[in-house]
């Protein structure tokens, strides 16, 4: 009897450590990439900064958000509004207004710093702002927009990111355990098969467009010349416009507002390696900001005390700890060095030194002993 | 003769068996030795990383969870017919059943003595301990000192008799249960743990309630001393604050809501010598601690509070909390001491602005709270202060310094906040079904026994962590066989290994701080070695792009070279038979 209680017992002790995932949503993530460079290429500059937009609207802060742009639109020299980013024709909202934070930027934005990104494995010397410096709790957005095709993503006109190299690099972020859950959004032509390649659980993922299929941009701003905006992006800020903070609409109310007559693509997303269902999730678990708070209920009365006996020099506790501190590493240098006589020696010579007021005479003398010495010893030596 | 094959052969006589054949196998020959040159060449560095040894670690701390020595004595004062091995046997039977008999990573491995000191202070003791340079001196604890005087005083003399104790082999946590025989018949029963490794239970007619106080001191045992005074038993990763390289980094804010109704300042510096010091140096096996402080203005928050008039104050609710960081606004991440892998602790201490002021936290239950702040795991904390009268007018933007008591009251609410965020309360009291035992609270932030919690805990989970960044780094290592790993790299593996080898045999030895401390430098070292720059999977080719990178340089001419000396033995033979017919037609005739 008693051995069957025991095992019991250890069965549940066994289950439990083994259903890992455990852990409480602590934070959210952002990283949003922009691939692709010239000018012609605005619009998905403009996707970028309308989701950052969002993003941070809906409360992830700036520290959270690592926001990859390939080029510099607002700054280009084509550019008829200068330092200004708009995502529709009506002008009405500057994406590039005040507190935009760029970290990676320009030729910053290659295959390899997207990966280091991801991973974690940076050098020594880049700074915090540029780390993805989330943990075991933290759910990551991964959006990723520019030129795509059948299993690739293009960078910078020059390089390619790989299916198998995204579900490689997430596969070491799950080993590591740098999210909880993670949603890719990417808005690329054939967006869909560049998460063919990925098994890792805990990860969402939808692309604008089948295999085969293109995605297509929204509208063309005829002032400044190109198209602003790509639909599955204009039908996503559509979406997040009409929330704010406090909203719950879910993931799944997200994904059922995608039209492919609109889109004229096929939203496709896959939801195989995700657990918690569409339906129960609040967009906010990703696209905004999460803290879980505990009330403190009490002080810790560690200092009380001391202020109850010396009630009438209120003072007393801050000066009689700094002054009992300050005398504290004086004892213990001294008791260290009284267990070594050579430093104490040292220590005596040291003070003799201090005590003395002219140094340099001291110093000349020793120089002029040291000559005789020498002349001395030489003449000996002879 | 033989020109019927119609190929300019020559004569068979003068055939130089030798002399085509080789030409061409000599330049074969010095092709092929040229190919281990470069193989040589091609070849890549690889530190040899100790598999095996990874391995086995990894294995161990799976089947073999860490325990830690530790001995627990119980001392029953007053009591006159009670049989010490039979308290033991009960206390044991009691420990085993709140421990449901499992046995977790840092769960204590524990020896238990009972002694019992009747009213003519003799002593009867169980024959547990083996060898003790810790055994109690019979009649050195006086009944009458109990109750009497406060706790502190209490807590002092008998830090005094247990304090001499050497640890040979983990620490002694001892539980004193004092039987007052008072005239007066209370029939309350305090129980209280001390600053040190002990607590006592103090009351009247404890002899016929022993059953209960058997219950209470093993409860005092597994529950307080064990488990620190905590529901769960194992470290959950939100309440493990320590960044990877073993660092903490502590932030202090102080945010001026609206500079123009009132500017505050505080002297960080004091407190930071005289009341952050002993903390941080009592962590110090468990992680390495730095302070940064910064004072900031123009900070206002972005979750809303509204006028009660009954309080006469600005109240906002704890499911404002979630968004009360207004991170867009208060630029709190500026650290420059910070390396990429510390964990930064942000407590913030808010000052509102006068249209909010004063402002309170109003708790579900109705109730105002007490300390005005609340902590999110891995971020850090907030307190509310408000100034002492909201009256601007007065003010008109002057600079003020908060007072050094104010500031200790506010250290005092970071230092329970603090606690809260390693998984500890914040009051300083520990609840059960059987009663309420009062914990005193230590100027250090946290006491011996919760330094011990602490330390095996924390020992447990870098030890675990260790082992699985290493696993995986073997693993991804192991799965590019032409990556190159740096003598660096293998360097980092080796000393971890070596480091939570250490950290191993220290917990056996029962040594909490310095297994804490070998096992937090076991966990760095192994994320510097599995995060380490180079393992950019990226940038390193499999066999195959090897193989199309030099095949173009090497694979045309080698093909006319073998092509060639094929060529040249074909037609070797066929002379050779030429010659050996014309031999024999020769001899023949």
């Amino acid at each position: 009897m008693k051995i069957l209680l025991i095992l019991g017992l250890l069965l549940c002790y066994s289950f439990v450590s083994s259903s890992g995932d455990t852990t409480i949503h602590t934070n959210n993530w952002a990283v949003l990439v922009c691939t692709s460079r010239f000018w012609f290429n605005y619009r998905h500059m403009a996707n970028t900064l309308s989701l950052y937009r969002t993003v941070k609207r809906l409360g992830i802060p700036d520290e959270r958000i690592i926001l990859m742009l390939a080029d510099d639109m607002a700054c280009n020299a084509r550019n008829e509004y200068p330092a200004q980013v708009f995502n529709n024709e009506n002008h009405k909202l500057n994406l590039y207004g005040d507190n935009v934070e760029v970290d990676y930027r320009g030729y910053e934005v290659t295959v390899e710093n997207f990966l280091r990104v991801l991973t974690g494995r940076h050098e020594n010397a880049v700074p915090r702002s540029k780390r993805l410096l989330s943990d075991e709790g933290s759910h990551i957005l991964l959006y990723m927009t520019g030129h795509g095709g059948d299993e690739f993503l293009k960078f910078q006109d020059a390089e390619e990111l790989q299916s198998h190299d995204l579900a490689d690099a997430v596969k070491q972020m799950k080993e590591k355990r740098r999210f909880k859950e993670l949603m890719i959004m990417v808005d690329t032509c054939q967006a869909a098969t560049l998460f063919n390649q990925l098994q890792s659980p805990g990860v969402l993922a939808i692309g604008s467009s089948l295999k085969g299929e293109n995605s297509y941009s929204h509208h063309l701003d005829s002032d400044i010349g190109v198209s602003v905006v790509d639909r599955f992006t204009y039908y996503t800020l559509a979406f997040f416009e009409r929330l704010n903070i406090y909203d719950n609409a879910s993931l799944n109310s997200l994904f059922r507002s995608y039209d492919p007559r609109l889109l004229m693509s096929t939203a496709y997303y896959r939801t195989d390696l995700y657990q918690p269902h569409l339906v129960e999730v609040p967009v906010t678990n990703f696209f905004g900001s999460v803290m879980e708070t505990i009330h403190t209920n009490s002080a810790y009365k560690a200092f009380s005390s001391k202020i109850s006996n010396s009630k009438s020099n209120p003072e007393m506790p801050l000066n009689q700890l700094s002054e009992h501190d300050a005398n504290i590493p004086n004892d213990e240098l001294k008791n260290e060095k009284q267990k070594c006589p050579y430093s104490q020696m040292r220590a005596d010579l040291h003070k003799k030194l201090e005590k003395l007021e002219n140094v340099d005479t001291v110093v000349n003398l020793s120089i002029a002993v040291m000559v005789v010495v020498v002349m001395v010893s030489s003449s000996l030596l002879r | 003769m033989d020109n019927t094959d119609g190929r300019n052969l020559r004569s068979s006589e003068s055939w130089n068996h030798a002399g085509r054949p080789f030409i061409t196998t000599s330049v074969l020959f010095s092709f092929l030795l040229g190919v281990p040159f470069l193989w040589k060449s091609v070849e890549i560095y690889r530190s040899p990383l100790p598999f095996h040894d990874i391995d086995s670690l990894s294995d161990q701390i799976e089947s073999t969870p860490l325990r830690f020595p530790c001995n627990f004595h119980a001392v029953f004062v007053g009591f006159r017919s009670t049989d010490p091995d039979n308290l033991r046997s009960q206390i044991q039977d009691g420990i085993n059943q709140l421990t449901h008999q499992n046995s977790q990573c840092g769960s204590c491995n524990f020896s238990l003595s009972v002694t019992v000191q009747n009213r003519d202070d003799q002593c009867s003791e169980t024959l547990a301990h083996s060898s003790t340079t810790c055994s109690y001196r019979c009649g050195v604890i006086k009944r009458n000192v109990f109750g009497v005087g406060v706790d502190d005083t209490v807590d002092e003399s008998l830090n005094d008799v247990f304090s001499g104790c050497s640890e040979e082999s983990g620490k002694m946590y001892s539980v004193v249960v004092v039987n007052k025989e008072n005239a007066n018949g209370e029939d309350e029963v305090k129980a209280v743990v001390g600053k040190g490794r002990h607590a006592w239970i103090v009351g009247n007619g404890l002899e016929e309630r022993y059953g209960d106080m058997v219950a209470r001191v093993s409860e005092i045992f597994v529950k307080v001393f064990m488990n620190g005074g905590r529901e769960e038993d194992s470290i959950q990763g939100e309440f493990m604050p320590v960044g990877s390289d073993g660092r903490i980094v502590l932030s202090f804010s102080l945010l001026n809501s609206n500079p123009r109704d009132w500017v505050y300042d505080w002297d960080f510096q004091r407190i930071d010598e005289a009341l952050l010091a002993p903390v941080t140096k009592a962590l110090a096996p468990i992680a390495n601690i730095s302070v940064e402080s910064q004072v900031l203005y123009h900070t206002p928050k972005s979750s809303f509070s509204s006028w009660d008039k009954k309080l006469q104050s600005y109240i906002f609710r704890t499911s404002a909390l979630p968004f009360f960081v207004n991170s867009n606004e208060w630029h709190l991440d500026t650290s420059a001491g910070a390396s990429g892998r510390s964990k930064i602790l942000q407590f913030v201490v808010y000052i509102p602005s006068g249209k909010e002021c004063p402002l309170l936290l109003q708790l579900p239950n109705g109730e105002i709270s007490k300390t005005n702040g609340f902590i999110s795991p891995i971020w850090g904390g907030v307190i509310v202060w408000n100034p002492g009268n909201c009256d601007k007018d007065s003010e008109s933007s002057s600079r003020n310094t908060i007072s050094p008591q104010d500031l200790e009251q506010i250290v005092e609410i970071f230092l329970g906040q603090f606690r809260q965020l390693f998984g500890f309360k914040s009051e300083a009291f520990y609840t059960s079904g059987l009663g309420t035992y009062k914990i005193l609270p230590s100027d250090r932030g946290f006491t011996e026994w919760e330094l011990d919690v602490l330390s095996t805990k924390h020992t447990c989970f870098n030890l675990h962590s260790c082992s699985t960044t290493l696993g995986s780094l073997s693993r991804l290592v192991r799965s590019l066989p032409r990556m190159i790993i740096k003598d660096e790299i293998g360097e980092q593996v080796k000393y971890s290994l070596k480091a939570a080898k250490l950290a191993q045999s220290n917990a056996s030895l029962g040594e909490y701080s310095s297994s804490a401390s070998s096992s937090r430098e076991a966990r760095s070292l192994a994320e510097n070695a599995f995060f380490h720059p180079s393992i950019m999977s990226v940038s390193y080719f499999s066999y195959e792009h090897c193989f199309a990178v030099y095949s173009p340089f090497f694979l045309p001419v080698a093909g006319h070279v073998v092509l060639a000396a094929l060529r040249e033995w074909k037609r070797y033979k066929q002379e050779k038979a030429k010659y050996l017919t014309w031999l024999t037609r020769k001899k023949t005739a």
